[in-house]
């Protein structure tokens, strides 16, 4: 078991680095004209489909259906978004997504929280041993443990509720792992200035701990949110109503349990990518941080 | 590459040499420890262990028809697995593994390494591969349906202007696995890109201009001063696009549903199948490729940590 | 036999313990241990309209069914008429309960647990299981018990439900497939865009006109179909075939399929044929893809279902046209399966009031206004021959003219032993192990239509005997 330490990426790129000017000679211009156009290349191929979902999900169903397929849309429309609607349910899949996300989320945060804690700053017998084993825990794959879960919580009638949805991802040792290194930074005369003061333990995690440690649990939050909100396989088991559906196994309905209609689709695609992508753009920084130190899983 | 099972091996405030008065406090802190390790431990018993074990027990016994375990029949699930069709399902896997991780890895790794360069916009062009890693599984492979579809597909409409002669992407049995290989390294690169370029953020800027300024430019700068540096976060991508590849799911359930012709179905998805396809609840058979996959990954995981350890460099 | 690719592609989706082989064991021993027997008013006959009549208070029905998005608000909107018309006497609450695997997976589960609602329906395919479990009182026993006129309903329909001689439930949706053509394209390569081929032969002599190649770039499609299941089911029956033994499991439980045989491997082969010469386009099993293939005008023919025709005509920038399915050769028989889903009242475990007022709402449904709302919302088939009577379906017609041929091809069907369709316990498995044989023998390199399509009738015997023992049991 065993990770990358990026560090935090302080100025990532080109930004703090010293720049000397001096003059280029041919040789490296051309080069940089390479970069570019390799750059460039490559961009487009990557920027493609996104690029179509946005456009195909304002253009019309006949427009979409042209061959040679429309790469610039000649009309607008909104009907995609409003089709889709009816189709899917999408805003009860939507908030279903948000709910299933969110509680896994938070769980995850407060027993992380707990767990590192205890790890850190509370007296535990085989210290080692224990968190060795909860890393281990990590490496079993829930593709390698679904049928007992599938059996086991349908079995208590939980299929098709958000208890089902949830449970199996209450908690999870990637939060306790990140948090740990984290709180084992804290400067020791803090704490035990504030025990001395008479704060219980659940006090002080909650008024000094967290607080001091957002960096880390934002990066616990956004990458816990990112992986359960694109989570496939296990809402696709535990749920069929369309009313108890998440966004993701939406999408396949989309495509599969509909006449065709790309409009549909990709309409469905781009709604439910933005949340995502808006966390792309602006909060690199941190998913960087979590999804680095989610090495072990 | 940090080995973390150092644990706390010398955490404060932990230590036989403790005084006698704070054995009640210490023992107090103690079970207050476990009551904070509980919620995890609960949550791990119930949902991880217990169902790894009867996975175990599942995968030696039978089923009825209703899935139910009936008797037991030792190795015998795994026996079956010994055919051509399971050797099929294992190289359908293995090519989806290596085919997703060697282009994606190596692309993110041209990415970033371009953008070292001292370009204009290196910001924009960041974000702009990153994109990618917005798309879910489920995101991803609907937008690429519409791509592929064999008539009227965007792909081969593009191939069309061009005067290409059209692509069955995900009819034909030679392309298919080819096809979803496609649609997971896209939306694997932004990925890549992100972790490489923050590895590349926390390299040291006057180790690249100290390399620069001996005369170390273009690729020659990339290759040799570059990429040893970023030996952890290759590693570090190689063996999660591995594990990942391992349970790569609903792009072959999205797009081919294992087909054509079993040709697209991996070891993750026939395990899908053997449990709720039609007709099967093979429960058993079912829970016995489980143990393989997890096997599997354990196995990767130590042997790339065995084999590629020892030749990242660690900054 | 089944109704729309919107039940295909949803079954296809995902099956939790979708076992249609499954619990039939299970259940038949649950039933024969008597959860219910004639003791709790639940022997398998109607009771009369005098039951409902002495009932003070409002009887409720729970309705189990698989109706999804526009086909379940049409539903619902029905519902809501009845409840309005019966306030205070019926009250019927609808449970949507997952795709049609899933219903009958739950439904096998109620029936273990002796909590059945009173009303389910269930997919054509899942008849025999409903037979064999012995829960649902048969519907002839309701036609006797009123003088109830069933001629009314679509004689192809009750042939496909009359089993034993006895019509087994009531059926509510159903659709038949058909060949689109597009008629712009049919022009322009010559052809009489009113004349839409009728035997396979005539598909590919048309195909042959409609493929434009431009060097290897192909500019149009003769064809371009999915290759669904069903499709050969109609086929086969068309060629006055059965689809499985004894009768197409009408004598008695059907033993193995035959689609290993005659009609069945000349279509395939055929449709490899079509695929090799580059007269059709391999869109693969899904329908969705071939509409696409369609719809852009890729494709200048399709094959799909009557319920189709809506989301056809949104996207199609051309003139559509329709026709019969095509026969497999010139002179075969013709007709074509139709089964759709049915309903089924349940008998053990149930009050007569209860039975009753199921009734009365499955009359309801089966009226002729009921069934012209019904066509006009969701495009399936009026299961009332009255139903095309009524203003919304005429509205419809007229609206699609396309609509008619569908119902022409249904009207012409001569109910036999081939048309009635096959009942199999575990038919849903038998399509589909039917479709991977066939993508098989079209894709693989120098495969043969026979022997993969033997070799996929054979890995259904297993699973037919397996079924087959549980019932004896």
């Amino acid at each position: 078991m065993s990770t990358v330490e990026t560090g935090e990426p302080k100025a990532t790129g080109g930004a703090a680095r010293p720049r000397r000017r001096r003059r280029r000679t041919p040789a490296e211009t051309a080069g940089l004209v390479c970069v570019y156009a390799l750059l460039a290349v490559l961009i487009v191929p990557v920027l493609f489909p996104l690029y179509y979902a946005a456009v195909g999900t304002f253009m019309s169903v006949r427009e979409l259906a042209t061959f040679p397929p429309k790469l610039i849309p000649g009309g607008f429309t909104f009907d995609n978004l409003v089709n889709v609607n009816g189709a899917i349910n999408l805003d009860r899949l939507y908030l279903n997504s948000v709910i299933m996300a969110g509680v896994i989320t938070v769980s995850q945060l407060a027993t992380s929280v707990l767990a590192a804690y205890a790890f850190v700053f509370l007296p535990l017998r085989r210290r080692g041993v224990v968190f060795a084993l909860f890393l281990s825990t990590l490496m079993i794959p829930h593709e390698a443990t679904f049928i007992p879960n599938y059996l086991m919580i349908s079995g208590w009638g939980l299929d098709n509720t958000y208890p089902g949805l949830v449970m199996p991802f209450l908690a999870a040792a990637f939060g306790t792992f990140l948090l740990r290194q984290s709180f084992k930074q804290f400067p020791r005369e803090l704490r035990d200035a504030a025990m001395m003061d008479g704060m219980g333990h659940l006090r002080f995690i909650t008024r000094i701990l967290v607080p001091l440690s957002k960096p880390t649990l934002m990066a616990v939050s956004l990458y816990v949110f990112l992986t359960t909100w694109n989570m496939y396989f296990w809402p696709l088991i535990i749920t069929d109503h369309p009313d108890m559906r998440t966004l993701q196994i939406g999408l396949n309905s989309l495509k599969s349990a509909e006449f065709a209609n790309p409009g549909l689709i990709l309409a469905g695609a781009f709604v439910s990518v933005i949340p995502t992508l808006l966390l792309v753009i602006f909060g690199q920084r941190f998913i960087v941080r979590g999804l680095t130190a989610g090495a072990v899983k | 590459m940090t080995s973390s099972v150092d644990a706390g091996r010398s955490a404060p405030g932990e230590g036989p040499q403790r005084a006698a008065g704070n054995r009640r406090k210490w023992t107090g802190e103690h079970t207050l420890a476990w009551a904070f390790l509980a919620p995890s431990v609960l949550v791990f018993a119930v949902f991880l262990i217990y169902p790894l074990l009867y996975t175990v027990y599942l995968s030696m016994h039978g089923n009825d028809i209703v899935g139910n375990p009936s008797t037991f029949v030792g190795l015998d699930q795994f026996a079956e697995m010994m055919t051509p069709e399971f050797a099929k399902i294992f190289a359908n896997t293995l090519l989806f593994t290596v085919g997703t991780v060697a282009p994606g890895v190596a692309g993110a790794l041209l990415i970033v390494l371009l953008l070292e360069a001292r370009i204009r916009g290196r910001r924009v062009f960041r974000t702009g591969f990153a994109l990618p890693f917005a798309f879910s599984v489920a995101s991803a492979s609907v937008v690429f349906s519409v791509f592929y579809n064999p008539a009227s597909g965007v792909l081969n409409g593009i191939l069309y202007r061009f005067d290409l002669p059209p692509v069955e992407w995900l009819t034909s049995q030679d392309l298919a696995m080819w096809s979803i290989i496609l649609t997971t390294v896209w939306m694997n690169l932004g990925y890549g890109v992100l972790v490489l370029s923050a590895g590349l953020g926390a390299i040291q800027p006057d180790i690249i201009e100290a390399a620069r300024i001996d005369g170390a430019t273009g690729h020659r700068l990339s290759w040799h001063i570059l990429v040893p540096l970023l030996g952890p976060q290759l590693f570090f991508l190689i063996v999660l696009s591995t594990i990942n590849a391992l349970q790569g799911f609903g792009q072959i359930h999205i797009l081919t549903k294992g087909g054509p012709a079993d040709e697209t179905t991996t070891l993750v998805y026939s395990i899908y199948q053997e449990a709720f396809a039609t007709g099967s609840a093979n429960f058993g058979g079912a829970s016995a490729q489980a143990l393989v996959l997890f096997l599997i990954v354990l196995v990767c995981t130590a042997v790339q940590f065995g084999v590629i350890e020892r030749k990242v460099h660690y900054s | 036999m089944t109704t729309n690719p919107i039940d295909r592609a949803s079954r296809n989706r995902r099956r939790r313990t979708a076992l249609l082989a499954g619990a039939v064991g299970l259940t038949l021993t649950a039933s024969a241990c008597g959860g219910g027997g004639a003791g709790d008013g639940g022997d398998l006959t109607a009771p009369g309209a005098d039951v409902l009549k002495d009932h003070d208070g409002v009887v409720e029905v729970e309705f189990w069914h698989s109706m999804e998005t526009t086909n379940g608000k049409v539903l619902e909107a029905l519902i809501d008429e009845f409840n309005k018309e019966n306030e205070g006497k019926i009250k019927v609450n609808p449970s949507f309960q997952g795709i049609y695997d899933d219903t009958l997976a739950k439904y096998r589960g109620a029936v273990q647990k002796g909590d059945t609602p009173e009303l389910v329906q269930i997919y054509d395919i899942g008849t025999r299981f409903m037979i064999d479990a012995k829960q649902a009182i048969p519907a002839q026993s309701f036609v006797d018990k009123d003088k109830y006129d069933d001629s009314k309903l679509e004689e192809g329909l009750r042939n496909y439900y009359t089993v034993d001689g006895e019509l087994q439930a009531f059926p509510f949706n159903s659709s038949t497939p058909l060949l689109y053509i597009n008629k712009d394209a049919f022009k322009k390569a010559g052809l009489d865009p009113e004349k839409p081929p009728k035997t396979l032969e005539e598909v590919r002599e048309y195909s042959e006109k409609l493929t434009e190649k431009d060097g290897s770039k192909v500019e149009q499609y003769g064809l371009g179909a999915a290759m669904y299941g069903w499709f050969i089911e109609q086929f086969k029956a068309r060629a006055g075939e059965s689809y499985c033994n004894k009768g197409n499991g009408r004598e008695g439980l059907a033993t193995e399929v035959t689609y290993d045989e005659g009609t069945a491997v000349e279509v395939v082969d055929w449709w490899k044929g079509m695929l090799d010469d580059g007269y059709a386009v391999n869109v693969g099993r899904k329908t969705e893809d071939s509409q696409a293939a369609f719809n852009s005008g890729r494709a200048a023919m399709t094959l799909d279902s009557t319920s189709a025709l809506g989301a056809i005509l949104d996207q199609a920038d051309f003139e559509v046209g329709t026709g019969y399915f095509p026969l497999a050769n010139d002179g075969d028989p013709g007709g074509s399966i139709i089964g759709g889903a049915s309903l089924w009242i349940n008998g053990p475990g149930h009050e007569q009031v209860e039975q009753r007022a199921s009734w009365e709402f499955v009359k309801f449904l089966l009226s002729p206004e009921a069934q012209s709302k019904w066509h006009a919302g969701t495009g399936y088939l009026s299961v009332n021959t009255d139903g095309y009577e009524q203003p919304e379906a005429k509205e419809q017609t007229e609206k699609f003219p396309q609509s008619t041929t569908a119902l022409d091809q249904l009207r012409e069907t001569k109910p036999n032993e081939a048309t009635a369709g096959c009942l199999l316990g575990v038919m849903s498995e038998g399509r589909m192990a039917n479709e991977e044989g066939w993508e098989r023998a079209v894709t693989a390199d120098g495969a043969d239509p026979q022997e993969e399509l033997t070799k996929s009738a054979k890995k259904m015997q297993g699973s037919i005997a397996k079924y087959n023992e549980s019932i004896d049991n």
